[in-house]
């Protein structure tokens, strides 16, 4: 009998020590970033330099976009509005600490979201949180948000990945610290070498899959590649499709291929000459061959965008052809009075590795409607601070974000991240109409008639929406097949 | 009539000489290896615009990366384009920029250096600690600094490239110098009452002459290396433009299964730059001149 309780208690020790090796987190999980915003990277979500491949680790939003970009549950459980759509109310999930081990609760909402509007802050996001007048306390685990008008899309608003929840006055400090509720705490930040970020044991949806993931900094698109083929990193999400095969008869690697609503574009500013006149932007813009660029560049893995930055699968988005048209490009530019062409410089880098191809190509399309584009390399590192929205022509990269987002974000007039500094009433009170109309096919029209507008108007040239060609170490396991912003970091596992 | 003697007499005493010296010079493998392989690169660059066999701008979707065959026979590149055509344009680019560049080195290094030996004193003690001060910049650093503020066209390459290759030469003319001016036809010019100008054209030139030139012409195989690897980093000349750098670059992400994209001009890059240097040295063996220890052998 003492015998086989004997055998008893060392199996049922065993099977338990055996399920906590199972679940505890191991492994490290290596991937880079580009160090684009060079001396600014930080690690407040919410300012212009931003880490993201840290910030999506270690904070969480309280709603996030399910694998389809649909609204979810994360740190808020559900939520509900009045009538109007003018007040949303969210419960917020309870029991959550963040890693400094304070407890989150509505103040650290109410805080989190309205540094965000803070103007002394000046976030890039603060244009679309704009509609929120007022945050109120209810009790520790709900709030009550007050809009300046209706808006039946909020929840969706709220999925923008910037809009993470840090604890309440920890604003001076966020930006070294990273501190968070999310399945990653900041162990050492280093943005010119490599930052390390271990386990959070306590992570609310269960310990995370890998005991540490380090983001090193590599600011040249071919030396990431060289990096994973070397071991280096484990994931590189910036593949350009003309490099898959490399990894396709490789069996130490997985492909997957995303269809995203993230977009690469040229960018003229419509503030300096010549692209202060309509016509100019516009010839520009239909002597671009889209299609061509598709399949020179992305081989054939892009949807086309008829300079509309809302995603292929939203709700909102303009669908509409816009074939190269090079006797009416010539024909405006001698409209705008420039029958003998124009010249201009755009500046690739090579921290978006399809930026120098695109210059290319661009440049051989649109010298047919008399349009010379020089082109000039410039430097990855700190590319964000020295040419974009500098320069009178730069290249572009967005990831993608809801239609209302990104209108808003990317060409309101009072934007901070107005990048081709675009301003046109009839646009902004589009978007106001689409913000405030309750009817669905009403709000849709606004949408539209506003991307309408940039079609007519706009100054940047967006020849597609890219599908991602994700590469990851056959290491990997339970990444997510979605977007950076949707992937729910804990399930990875390294083995 | 006799002045004109003497002229004819002169050019026809340098042809003779030069014809001498390519005769040494080819006497010897390395030497003869060298001189073919420049002289094929120079007829190639010269001919090249009139044999390319496609447009070196033209992009198609249908012909992206196709292998070598009897259409493209050294295949096509990631946006369709030919690269035979590329490549044998690629090798103008180079030649044009670092010709030019190696003549600008050669002269403001050359008289610069020339003109220090000569004159000495805190002159050429200041000059050479500036020079020095710049040989201690790394080149590419201040040649990336020149082309983010003046831009990568051609017009500024050529001269950045002839001021950063031309520092080297500076010392190599002032020491060069430094072994003619104690000699006796220089006192004696000097007793004379020439001028210094007078005296490094007529007496110094031509005995630090042989000398400069070696050293030039060993620079130009740098400044080749020097280019590519600018235009390798993106900072050369600039799309369209055909250039080797830019090819390997480009391609160099395609190795693996696009190893015709990168071949060609890593061949052509590397064959112009063992040319030169067994060009330049047998140029120097042929002039009496050890590069090793700079002295007359």
């Amino acid at each position: 009998m003492k015998y086989i309780f004997k055998v008893f208690s060392v199996t049922f020790m065993s099977l338990i020590l055996s399920f906590s090796i199972a679940n505890a987190s191991s492994g490290v999980f290596k991937v880079s970033h580009d160090l684009g915003f060079g001396k600014d990277t930080n690690l407040d979500a919410i300012t212009k330099g931003r880490l993201f491949q840290v910030v999506i680790k270690t904070q969480n939003r309280l709603v996030r976009p399910d694998m389809n970009g649909v609204p979810s549950p994360s740190l808020s459980t559900d939520w509900s509005a009045n009538s109007d759509a003018t007040e949303w109310t969210f419960n917020l999930r309870k029991g959550i600490y963040f890693h400094d081990g304070s407890a989150f609760d509505a103040p650290d909402v109410k805080y989190s979201l309205m540094r965000a509007k803070d103007p002394d802050i000046g976030s890039p996001v603060r244009k679309s949180l704009n509609v929120v007048e007022d945050i109120e306390v209810v009790d520790q685990h709900t709030v009550k948000m007050k809009l300046s008008t209706s808006f039946a899309d909020f929840p969706l608003l709220l999925t923008d990945y910037r809009l993470r929840m840090i604890p309440e006055g920890s604003g001076d400090t966020i930006g070294q610290t990273g501190v968070g509720t999310g399945p990653f705490m900041v162990d050492k930040f280093d943005p010119e070498g490599t930052t390390i970020l271990k386990a959070n044991p306590d992570y609310w949806e269960g310990a995370p899959g890998v005991a540490e993931v380090h983001v090193i900094a590599i600011p040249d698109a071919q030396a990431r590649i060289q990096a994973l083929l070397t071991g280096q990193i484990d994931m590189n999400r910036y593949v350009p499709f003309n490099q898959k095969k490399i990894f396709d008869s490789n069996s130490k690697f997985t492909t997957t291929v995303i269809p995203t609503g993230n977009w690469r574009g040229v960018v003229m500013r419509t503030d300096t000459a010549p692209f202060d006149n309509p016509k100019v932007r516009k010839a520009f813009r239909l002597a671009v061959d889209r299609q061509e660029l598709v399949d020179l560049v992305m081989g054939g893995a892009a949807t086309v965008s008829c300079d509309t930055p809302v995603m292929p699968s939203d709700q909102y988005r303009l669908q509409m052809d816009c074939p190269q048209n090079i006797s009416k490009a010539k024909n405006l530019l001698r409209e705008a009075g420039f029958p003998n062409g124009i010249e201009l410089t755009v500046y690739p880098a090579t921290l978006e590795p399809t930026w120098p191809t695109i210059a290319e190509v661009v440049q051989q399309q649109v010298a047919k409607a008399g349009i010379k584009v020089n082109i000039e390399m410039v430097p990855s590192k700190g590319y964000w601070n020295e040419v974009w929205m500098k320069k009178p022509v730069s290249m572009t990269r967005w990831n993608q974000r809801p239609a209302d987002t990104i209108l808003h974000e990317a060409y309101h007039s009072g934007a901070k991240w107005n990048e081709s500094y675009f301003k046109n009433a009839d646009f902004d009170k589009n978007l106001a109409d689409a913000r405030s109309e309750l009817d669905f096919n009403k709000r849709k029209k606004a949408y539209q008639n506003a991307q309408m507008t940039l079609w007519e108007q706009s100054g940047t040239m967006i020849p597609y929406h890219v599908s991602r060609l994700v590469v990851t170490s056959s290491k990997v396991k339970n990444l997510d097949a979605v977007d950076h912003f949707s992937i729910q970091w804990h399930k990875v596992k390294v083995d | 009539m006799e002045s004109n003697l003497i002229t004819e007499d002169k050019q026809k005493n340098k042809l003779e000489k030069a014809l001498e010296i390519l005769k040494t010079m080819a006497s010897k493998p390395s030497g003869l290896i060298g001189l073919t392989i420049v002289l094929f690169h120079v007829i190639l660059a010269l001919i090249s615009p009139y044999i390319a066999p496609y447009d070196y701008k033209a992009i198609s979707p249908n012909t992206m990366l196709l292998a070598p065959s009897a259409e493209h026979w050294f295949g096509t590149d990631s946006l369709g384009r030919d690269v035979f055509t590329r490549t044998i344009l690629g090798g103008r680019t180079a030649l044009t920029v670092t010709f030019f560049g190696s003549l600008i080195a050669l002269l403001w290094g050359g008289l610069l250096g020339i003109f220090c030996g000569l004159v000495g004193g805190k002159i050429d003690d200041v000059v050479m600690r500036v020079v020095d001060a710049f040989l201690s910049i790394p080149w590419i650093l201040a040649m990336l600094l020149i082309v983010s503020l003046l831009g990568t066209s051609t017009e500024v390459l050529i001269p950045a490239l002839g001021f950063f290759y031309g520092k080297g030469i500076v010392r190599v003319a002032r020491a060069a110098t430094h072994d003619v001016i104690a000699k006796d036809f220089i006192v004696s010019a000097r007793a004379r009452g020439h001028s210094n100008m007078s005296i490094i054209w007529n007496e110094i030139i031509p005995n630090v002459r042989d000398a400069i030139l070696v050293e030039g012409a060993m620079r130009w195989s740098w400044m080749l290396l020097g280019f590519s690897s600018l235009s390798f980093l993106g900072f050369g000349v600039s799309p369209p433009t055909p250039d080797w750098g830019l090819m390997i670059s480009n391609a160099r992400g395609l190795m693996s299964f696009a190893y015709w994209s990168v071949i060609a001009p890593i061949v052509g890059l590397s064959s112009l730059i063992i040319g030169i240097n067994l060009t330049a040295d047998a140029f120097a063996k042929a002039l009496g001149i050890d590069r090793s220890t700079k002295a007359p052998v």
